[in-house]
């Protein structure tokens, strides 16, 4: 075979000069946080969604830089969700709309000091940037600066939750080099948490390193690596084959084939439910989605399509959000379902368009087990199974008859009142669902302006009552994440709103 | 013809081709920057989704980012900026993250031209391994008997995903002898460049083997055979002959693999073009889509004229001068074995389709789930508790149906595309590198989400391999002794086409169409998520394989049900075309 060998040895020749390709991520380590195996106890981390805007707080990576300490708020969120102390040593309510801020002591990682005016510069970035956060959608703050370490944050209508809002990642205090001109955001180098960035190579991995200089003392673990693995099976083999240490949402079929003391299960805030557009279609008559929801059992997922990583579902809000249990209102009101005879003669010549996506592994599957139950009730049902991007708008069009959805219940306020607004209100900007009822609207806004945390609580059980009663909504399951970390971690943060993983006293054993 | 103007000036011939080539680059580039507008799908929304995924489309957001990206000035607009921008190396920003697109191209383009170059050591090894028998015994005037190798289509017929899937398993995670995932040296290639290379040489070496006999039965090695030319002599020259109808293979077989390993990608954590450009193309990132498609065009037309030099090098002068002997493969006694493999392989998948079609295939059973084969599963159940057998039974004539008519049209189009050379060489390089993805992303953007849309994107791209071969083999027939001779007593084009090209190349490009059926079983299944194709639970062989290649290690008989049937497929089709050729 002289010819071809020919090209083989071209080929081969080729490749050193591709080489350089290998190094791309790594290119700069040595130079940056000091050889990779070099330092002993760093931790590798591999993290599920890779950066979509080079770990920029206003996008989806804002998650990132609470989960690694990084970057912090003014506040936090403490295990049962209310707001605990962060940058704010301290704050007080001063009337319905002003709120004081009293600032501790702390310095950024580039060195320079957290002052009032450094907070008053990042929230108003915040505020200005191109495409709001989310948590910013439904207020508007304007900060100022009393003295060096005092801030007075006045919102325009009066807003009870904001110490909870302001512990959201998107509203992270990061310093004045991290603002760019042109209105990009640099968490590298730039936050207060324990653990600094030091290098970011494209959405494939990050360096991190301890910041000696962090106000709450110095982090166990030297440093962090950080790879970025999009599929799940490929995470779990990474922690199966030592390559990292902690790997985050492994899927349930294969959280089986992880070690029993390397696998974690954590409840999460996700709901999955099957959500019924009531505005046009067959699930207009109040009958058939009663009929829907008394044919449909959630239960019967747990322990088959989610490996009996999930709970059977109680409501809209699961066990994660733990003070739900003991305030749950009763469903009054509801349709009387319509029996299969009805069904069938209601529905005659019509299917069922059951629409899901295909990001999360678990959907389709589910889909698959909500269509035998439903046609065991009388429907004619034909799934649709795409990309979510594929198919959002025509959900929010309302070209679907019911859709299994897996959807975050506790959004970055840590509030469960912005869910049920967008989701539920009739001007709510992602009321798939095409719910237009006066009494839910109305239960909605009497939770939005309550300030009293369990009176709030209270209002937000007796709206999912409503709700439910709509039968706009079926809850199937609260699901469980699994979170796979070697046996020889310790300290490492099971986090239900999926915002902290590893802190100050997080390393190996 | 080409024995007409055989001496033809060759300005024309390079310009003509030229010219096709700037054409399909630059109609393919236009389709892709005109996706949003024809899909009619919103790109602020997707574009918002990509970078904040729990995020509420608000209209102020939308607009904003519709704003932001100047979605309202139109496709036009957007394309000239861009080429603008181009013209000066800059390829604009990515709208989703707003970094420079060029760094992040580049960088991905490198990561899997090198693994593309680790899988093509692979498909060159493999490939020998596949001839090995063929040209020690041709080379030594023992091939005697008619064998057709049913070996390269059992692996090649091996969906690449579930082998990636099996190598990280066994040698990077059990065995620990390479990284399961990460880019990061040498041995991170090893095993991708392996689940890539092994079907890639199995279909070159399979083609390739098929061509052997023919060149080892030609007057030149009987001779130096009997003056006593060692045999390794002849080999190479054997070689030199038969090499040249494959290599043009390469093009859609490895060089794809570029933009077009996605699966792989994934499942080893490799930071390539493929995704980069299949998560582009999701969240309608028009600069970096644009630009990854312009670069896989390129490597393309690029690849194309060095796999054209190199087999104008091998050829050499008998090719420019009319004097090329044709390869006609010898007609040898043919084995016993093949009627045995075909008639078994025919008995075993009609087995296989009269009991499943008796169960049924859709019955979900939440406490059967996965459930090893036993005597009421004879084949397990998947994660639903639904019946293996059932599934592959009903889905059997659906997917063979489907993807025979996708192949068939593929290959005539191929054949036709193929007998205009210089027109086609350009779009023939340009489809063999686009990824299947992109292909249904232009189809669902002017049908919609379909049933058929699916056999429509694969057909947009599918004919390549076949246009590839088709004009390579009718450039060597018409350069042969008998067509001249045709000519000279008077034969018309008709005549010719259906008296020597056609006979000389449909063979051939049979055997590729039939070695390529399997993974067109598995690039139709792999549009779904796009809505492509026949919606789930409908059992399709394609569906089988990807919606239960998460339970491979958990469950493994999930997979090997519908990977053996497949290969069960792939092997009755190659064996039993090769019977009925013989017979003919």
């Amino acid at each position: 075979m002289r010819t071809p060998s020919r090209g083989l040895i071209a080929a081969l020749a080729l490749t050193p000069l591709l080489a350089g390709c290998f190094a791309s991520g790594q290119s700069d380590s040595s130079s940056g946080a000091g050889s990779k195996e070099g330092a002993a106890g760093r931790l590798r981390v591999a993290l599920a969604v890779p950066p979509a805007q080079a770990l920029s707080p206003y996008s989806n990576d804002a998650t990132v830089l609470s989960k690694l300490s990084v970057a912090e708020g003014l506040t936090a969120l403490d295990e049962d969700g209310a707001a605990a102390p962060a940058l704010a040593r301290s704050w007080k309510r001063n009337d319905a709309t002003t709120w004081t801020f009293e600032l501790r002591k702390a310095s950024f990682q580039d060195g320079t000091e957290v002052t009032a005016q450094s907070v008053v510069d990042a929230l108003d970035h915040a505020n200005e940037a191109e495409t709001k956060p989310r948590v910013l959608s439904d207020v508007s703050l304007t900060a100022k600066a009393e003295d060096a370490d005092t801030v007075t944050i006045t919102t325009k209508s009066a807003d009870p939750v904001l110490p909870l809002r302001l512990a959201s990642p998107a509203l992270a205090i990061l310093s004045a080099k991290a603002y760019a001109k042109d209105g990009t955001v640099s968490p590298v180098g730039t936050g207060t948490g324990p653990f600094e960035i030091t290098r970011l190579s494209g959405k494939t991995s990050a360096a991190l390193t301890r910041f000696d200089g962090y106000w709450g003392g110095k982090a166990k673990a030297p440093g962090i690596d950080v790879s970025w693995i999009a599929d799940g099976t490929a995470r779990a083999n990474a922690l199966r084959g030592g390559d990292v240490d902690i790997a985050e949402w492994i899927p349930t079929a294969q959280a089986k084939l992880l070690d029993k003391d390397t696998r974690h299960e954590v409840p999460s805030v996700r709901t999955d439910s099957l959500v019924l557009n009531t505005g046009s279609g067959i699930f207009t008559d109040a009958t058939l989605r009663a009929a829907a929801r008394e044919a449909v059992d959630g239960s019967a997922l747990v322990d088959s399509v989610f490996g009996g990583y999930a709970d059977p579902a109680e409501g809209l809000f699961g066990p994660a959000v733990p003070w739900t249990a003991g305030k749950r209102v009763e469903v009054t009101g509801r349709a009387k379902a319509a029996t299969t005879a009805q069904v069938k003669a209601e529905t005659k010549g019509k299917t069922l368009r059951l629409a899901t996506y295909t990001n999360r592994a678990e959907l389709p599957e589910a889909a698959s087990v909500l269509q035998q139950q439903l046609e065991k009730a009388g429907f004619r049902v034909k799934q649709d199974v795409r990309e979510y991007t594929q198919m959002e708008a025509d959900l929010l069009a309302g070209k679907y008859d019911a859709l299994v959805f897996s959807r975050v219940t506790l959004l970055d306020t840590g509030d469960a009142v912005a869910y049920l607004a967008s989701d539920y209100t009739s001007d709510g900007v992602y009321n798939i669902a095409a719910l237009k009822d006066s009494a839910v609207d109305k239960a909605i806004r009497a939770a939005a302006e309550e300030s009293d945390t369990a009176e709030r609580q209270q209002k937000i059980m007796r709206a999912e009552a409503e709700i439910l009663r709509t039968d706009a909504v079926v809850p199937l399951v609260h699901e469980k994440a699994v979170q796979g970390i070697a046996p020889d971690v310790e300290g490492v943060l099971l986090d239900p709103r999926e915002r902290s993983l590893i802190d100050l006293d997080t390393h190996l054993k | 013809m080409s024995v007409a103007h055989g001496l033809a000036p060759a300005r024309p011939r390079r310009w003509r081709s030229g010219a096709g080539r700037v054409l399909a680059g630059a109609g393919l580039v236009t389709a892709v920057a005109l996706l949003p507008w024809l899909s009619r799908t919103d790109p602020a929304l997707t574009v918002l989704r990509a970078r904040s995924a729990d995020q509420d489309p608000s209209p102020a957001d939308l607009a904003a980012v519709r704003e932001q990206l100047g979605l309202d000035e139109g496709p036009l607009a957007h394309l000239a900026a861009w080429l603008g921008g181009m013209a000066r190396g800059d390829a604009g920003t990515s709208w989703v993250s707003g970094e420079p697109v060029l760094p992040q191209v580049t960088g991905a383009f490198g990561v899997s031209v090198t693994l593309m170059l680790g899988a093509l050591a692979v498909t060159v090894l493999v490939a020998g391994l596949v001839c090995a028998r063929t040209v020690f015994l041709g080379s030594r005037r023992r091939l005697r008997q008619d064998r057709v190798s049913t070996g390269p289509a059992v692996l090649a017929a091996l969906p690449k995903f579930l082998l990636a899937s099996l190598l990280a398993t066994v040698c990077g995670v059990w065995l620990g002898w390479f990284p399961s995932s990460g880019w990061e040296g040498p041995q991170s290639m090893v095993l991708p460049a392996l689940a890539l290379g092994i079907p890639s040489g199995a279909m070159i070496g399979g083609l390739l083997d098929q061509a052997l006999p023919a060149a080892f039965h030609e007057p030149w090695a009987r001779t130096w055979y009997s003056v006593g030319f060692p045999p390794g002599h002849t080999a190479r020259h054997a070689l030199r002959r038969a090499l040249p109808g494959v290599l043009p293979q390469l093009l859609p077989t490895v060089v794809a693999l570029v933009g077009g390993a996605v699966a792989v990608e994934k499942i080893f954590n490799i930071p390539g073009l493929g995704r980069l450009a299949l998560d582009a193309a999701i969240a309608q990132d028009l600069p970096l889509l644009q630009t990854a498609t312009l670069a896989l065009a390129l490597l393309g037309m690029a690849a194309g004229l060095l796999v054209g030099a190199l087999r104008h090098a091998l050829l050499g002068r008998p090719l420019r001068d009319g004097a090329l002997p044709a390869l006609h493969r010898p007609a040898l006694p043919q084995g016993r074995a093949l009627r045995w493999v075909a008639g078994s392989c025919a008995v075993v998948l009609l087995g296989l389709v009269a009991a499943g079609l008796l169960r049924d295939p859709l019955h979900v059973d939440t406490v059967a789930r996965l459930v090893p084969p036993s005597v009421a599963h004879p084949l397990g159940t998947d994660s639903l508790g639904r019946d293996l057998l059932a599934r592959l039974g009903h889905g059997a004539l659906r997917t063979a149906g489907v993807a025979l008519a996708v192949t068939a049209v593929g290959a005539v189009t191929g054949l036709l595309l193929g007998m205009v050379p210089q027109v086609s060489a350009g779009l023939t390089e340009a489809a063999a590198t686009l990824p299947a993805v992109l292909a249904g992303l232009l189809t669902t953007a002017v049908t919609g989400a379909s049933v058929w849309g699916a056999a429509c994107a694969v057909c947009l791209v599918g004919w390549s391999p076949y246009a590839a071969q088709s004009a390579a083999l009718l450039e060597q027939e018409r350069a042969s002794g008998h067509i001249a001779a045709s000519v000279s007593l008077g034969a018309g084009r008709l005549h010719l086409l259906r008296r020597h090209m056609l006979p000389a190349l449909v063979p051939a490009l049979l055997r590729n169409a039939l070695l390529r059926l399997p993974t067109t079983v598995l690039v139709l299944a792999s549009l779904g998520f796009l809505g492509l194709g026949e919606q789930p639970p409908t059992p399709e062989w394609g569906r089988l394989l990807s919606e239960n290649q998460p339970y491979a290690e958990l469950a493994p008989w999930t997979v090997l049900g519908p990977a053996g049937a497949l290969v069960l497929l792939s092997v009755l089709a190659v064996s039993g075309t090769a019977l009925r050729q013989r017979s003919a």
